[in-house]
């Protein structure tokens, strides 16, 4: 029999907690398209109408402005941003071409049901140059999509709208199970919104892309339920190392 | 929107099958689901003008042509002598009337007004309802019957202050507030213009004089007027998009002819009102602008081939068709291009951006790693709540009325999050969240903020179990070494929470722009590597824990044991620790406490099969000799 004081005790197992899936794949996309070449930009979740929609070349007529789809704030003189594009507007003002941006950050929708969440996240990108074309777009949906899903991911564009791009495109790619997933939307700029931002449309041209980080996060972990990351389960979060 | 597949084709001049019309419908951009002969579409909002089968009819003619088969009431029509005034032309600038009378309004349908309502499956109501909605599901065009028996004054249309119950032709009463576009005769709302007509004035299966109402409303006009007063409307849905402006005689001209087919008609009138269709919207050619746009190398006389396929009109200049709303500038020329084209058939070309480092807010990444060092987890909770503060900021049009302001602090969402873990038998809770957080003074403030709550067991492992989170854990984690406490910590009162554990709880909340740097400058930020987990479904049954007391006789076995127990993994054991350890001086032997919780994906576990698995388990480790288990 060996002595007590010969045994060391057994090791300590700390417990270390994790950071939010979410903010870890929201990361995660800021650092790929920081090593594709696009600085991050900040703005904030309460916009102006003017931002939000009117500099988007959305149209006051556009169903998204309706009540029903967007939350309006203190009297109707704002809004919780719809999507993080005011962002790149705001920076856009602030600068000339060329820019690559990057935006990431809380969105809010009215909505709440099984598939759907008043408050999302997106990751949004925007570059401007001479000479920018659809070619270029599909160029960078690809070496996004390839760094996220693999260089063999089979990837598929098709035609979409979006008041601030025009050709737009919603991107898709090829499941294990053989079906398409829609994963992000993209477009040329539409010339309007460059205008808007005092950025002369017949010498610049740009690109424009933006995903929702919770169907990316839904895909990479596979996570079938968006309402899983929201519910602040201890058992949940702790999976996420 | 359903289309039917058969229904399809007699517009098209080659016949596509199933698959070809579907693969070239999605290079079109057009998304679809296909169900036997049915295309259950789903447009782009842009897309009004492909409401129907000649809209899908007209893109897809790029790829297989048209035909030109609509029968149209090619005989003249007298005109109609009406007592109409239309009080707002802004928002209807153009509208039309056609009145038949027939002899007889019992009539056996053709079989493609037959086939339309089995196949596309609305309800049928009676011959001149229902040619109307076969005409928006061929033409696009929605066109509202009055029983023109029941309109004997003047008939108005007007944007008018309603205060009303309004009663529609499906038997819903509806309270008309505001500005709305309405027909009234004799001051009484008659139709809810662009979105439901009104019961007073509708169709039966009696009515044989009908008067046929074919308008283009403005969209802005119509918008959001469906949900609003809760109809579901076909024909809002259309304007709301915007119809053709320069269809409305041909519309009503198919119209007559589908009750010419029905039935003998004994009188037909036409009118039409307003201006006919505005100057056409011309672009110049310039395929460069196109090539420069797409990255192309598109010759002219392809461009221009590609937008004759779809319905464009070339002379000197592009003509763009009246119903193409979409249409205004080479860079929507361009879009019609790439569609023809195939997006995927436009080859990608490079572009070469510098890379350059994340520039992350390192306030946040070091708060972020020495909480998770510390066995934090990080949640995001959604900033709508019920209590409203003097600065909170109101939302116009919340989810409901329990959500109507936004968060002014993380304090309650943070305190649901402990409780809502605590219900789910967690004994050791510590999270936190960081999150702007917005208020109003005169002006709208942002800040970013740190909240972090605490409560129950410092931890699993032996030397922590049965040490409680407190507010000295929190001291030491946030205050010390530096020289005054930097973080106020509170204790949160369980009293008014709906809870019956007792452990304390703590919790702290700051602004980050008050967290003085000395603090920041102490802690260091580690890359974060994401490591995309394969994550495994969490199990709604209950949970259940065994803890065991081993006693260790022979010390040279205690790491041993120890590393067997720690390597015990199976299905139903959702988690394992040693929770005590414990050298007995005098009697020379080592005491361990081991917890497993057993939770099954499947079914609540009963005491018989947790049984069964912890002999399984702990079998092996009884076997070594001096390890037993008291009692066992």
């Amino acid at each position: 029999m060996s002595d007590l004081d010969s045994i060391n005790p057994p090791s300590i197992l700390e417990e270390p907690g994790r950071l939010h899936p979410i903010n870890q794949t929201k990361d995660y996309l800021l650092n790929l398209l920081s090593s594709l070449g696009f600085k991050e930009v900040h703005g904030p979740e309460i916009e102006t109408e003017e931002f939000n929609f009117d500099m988007l070349n959305i149209k006051k007529s556009h169903p998204a402005r309706q009540m029903h789809d967007t939350f309006y704030v203190e009297g109707k003189k704002n809004v919780l941003r719809t999507h993080t594009s005011p962002v790149q507007i705001r920076s856009m003002l602030e600068s000339k071409p060329p820019i690559a941006f990057t935006s990431a950050g809380k969105v809010y929708r009215k909505d709440d049901d099984a598939t759907h969440l008043p408050m999302f996240h997106q990751v949004e990108g925007i570059y401007v140059d001479e000479n920018v074309t659809f070619a270029n777009l599909k160029y960078l949906i690809h070496q996004i999509l390839h760094e996220l899903f693999g260089d063999n991911v089979e990837i598929r564009f098709r035609p979409s709208y979006f008041p601030f791009t025009e050709p737009s495109a919603e991107v898709d790619i090829l499941s294990d199970s053989g079906k398409w997933l829609e994963i992000l939307g993209c477009g040329v700029v539409n010339p309007i919104v460059l205008e808007n931002c005092n950025i002369d449309s017949n010498h610049y041209s740009g690109l424009a892309f933006g995903l929702g980080v919770e169907r990316i996060a839904m895909l990479k972990y596979g996570v079938n339920d968006i309402r899983e990351f929201y519910k602040s389960n201890l058992d949940f979060l702790a999976q996420f190392k | 929107m359903k289309i039917n597949y058969q229904d399809l084709l007699s517009f098209l001049s080659e016949k596509p099958s199933k698959e070809d019309l579907s693969q070239k419908l999605f290079q079109l951009g057009h998304e679809h689901e296909i169900s036997g002969n049915i295309f259950d579409m789903e447009l782009t909002p842009n897309r009004g003008d492909c409401l129907s089968l000649i809209g899908l009819a007209r893109d897809l003619a790029v790829f297989f042509g048209k035909s030109n088969s609509i029968d149209l009431f090619n005989d003249d029509i007298e005109p109609l002598e009406i007592n109409f005034e239309n009080l707002s032309p802004k928002d209807c600038p153009k509208i039309s009337f056609l009145e038949i009378e027939i002899e007889d309004s019992k009539v056996e349908y053709k079989p493609y007004l037959k086939n339309y309502f089995n196949n596309i499956g609305g309800n049928k109501a009676n011959l001149f309802t229902d040619i109307s909605n076969y005409i928006s599901y061929e033409l696009g065009q929605p066109t509202h019957c009055f029983d023109k028996e029941t309109i004997k004054n003047k008939l108005i249309f007007e944007n008018r202050e309603c205060n009303t119950i309004f009663k529609t032709l499906l038997g819903s009463k509806v309270s008309l507030k505001d500005r709305n576009c309405v027909f009234s005769s004799n001051n009484e709302i008659i139709s809810l213009a662009g979105v439901m007509g009104g019961a007073s004035t509708a169709c039966s299966l009696n009515t044989k004089k009908v008067l046929v109402e074919c308008a283009y409303f403005n969209p802005e006009s119509i918008i959001g007027k469906s949900i609003k007063y809760n109809l579901v409307s076909d024909a809002a849905h259309k304007f709301e998009r915007g119809v053709d402006i320069a269809s409305q005689e041909m519309v009503l001209r198919r119209f007559a002819k589908v009750v010419q087919d029905h039935a003998k008609i004994k009188s037909i009138r036409f009118k039409s009102f307003g201006e006919d269709h505005n100057e056409d919207l011309n672009i110049p050619i310039d395929v460069n602008k196109i090539n420069k746009i797409l990255g192309t190398s598109l010759k002219n006389d392809e461009y221009l081939r590609h937008l004759k396929g779809l319905g464009f009109h070339i002379s000197d200049k592009i003509k763009v068709p009246s119903y193409r709303h979409d249409i205004e500038t080479n860079n929507d020329l361009a879009e019609e291009i790439a569609r023809v084209i195939g997006y995927n058939n436009i080859k990608s070309t490079p572009i070469n951006l510098q890379k350059i480092a994340k520039n992350f807010d390192a306030k946040v990444a070091k708060l972020e790693s020495l909480l998770v060092d510390n066995g934090f987890s990080e949640v995001i909770n959604f900033p709508f709540t019920l209590n409203k503060e003097k600065e909170s900021i109101n939302i116009d049009n919340p989810l409901d009325s329990n959500r109507n302001n936004l968060r002014i602090s993380l304090k309650d969402s943070l305190i649901e999050n402990l409780l809502y873990n605590e219900r789910r038998q967690k004994d050791s809770i510590k999270i936190f969240e960081i999150s702007d957080i917005y208020t109003k003074d005169k002006l709208i403030k942002q800040q970013k903020k740190l909240g972090l709550i605490i409560s129950g067991r410092q931890g699993h492992n032996y030397n922590h179990f049965s040490k409680k989170l407190d507010q000295k854990y929190l001291n030491k984690l946030l205050n010390e070494n530096h020289a005054e406490d930097i973080f106020e910590i509170n204790e949160i009162s369980r009293n008014n929470l709906n809870t019956k554990k007792k452990d304390k709880i703590f919790y702290v909340e700051t602004p980050l722009e008050d967290i003085p740097m000395s603090f920041f400058s102490k802690l260091c930020t580690q890359q974060k590597v994401v490591n995309f987990i394969n994550y495994k479904p969490i199990s709604e049954y209950p949970a259940s824990s065994r803890d065991f007391s081993f006693v260790i006789e022979d010390l040279q076995v205690v790491h041993e044991v120890i590393d067997m127990l720690n390597n015990i993994s199976d299905e139903i054991i959702k988690d394992s620790f040693l929770f005590d350890y414990y050298k007995d001086d005098k009697r020379k032997i080592i005491k361990l406490g081991y917890r497993f919780i057993f939770q099954s994906h499947l079914k609540t576990l009963s005491d018989s099969e947790t049984n069964k698995k912890v002999n399984e388990i702990l079998s092996p480790i009884l076997e070594i000799e001096g390890v037993s288990i008291p009692g066992m």
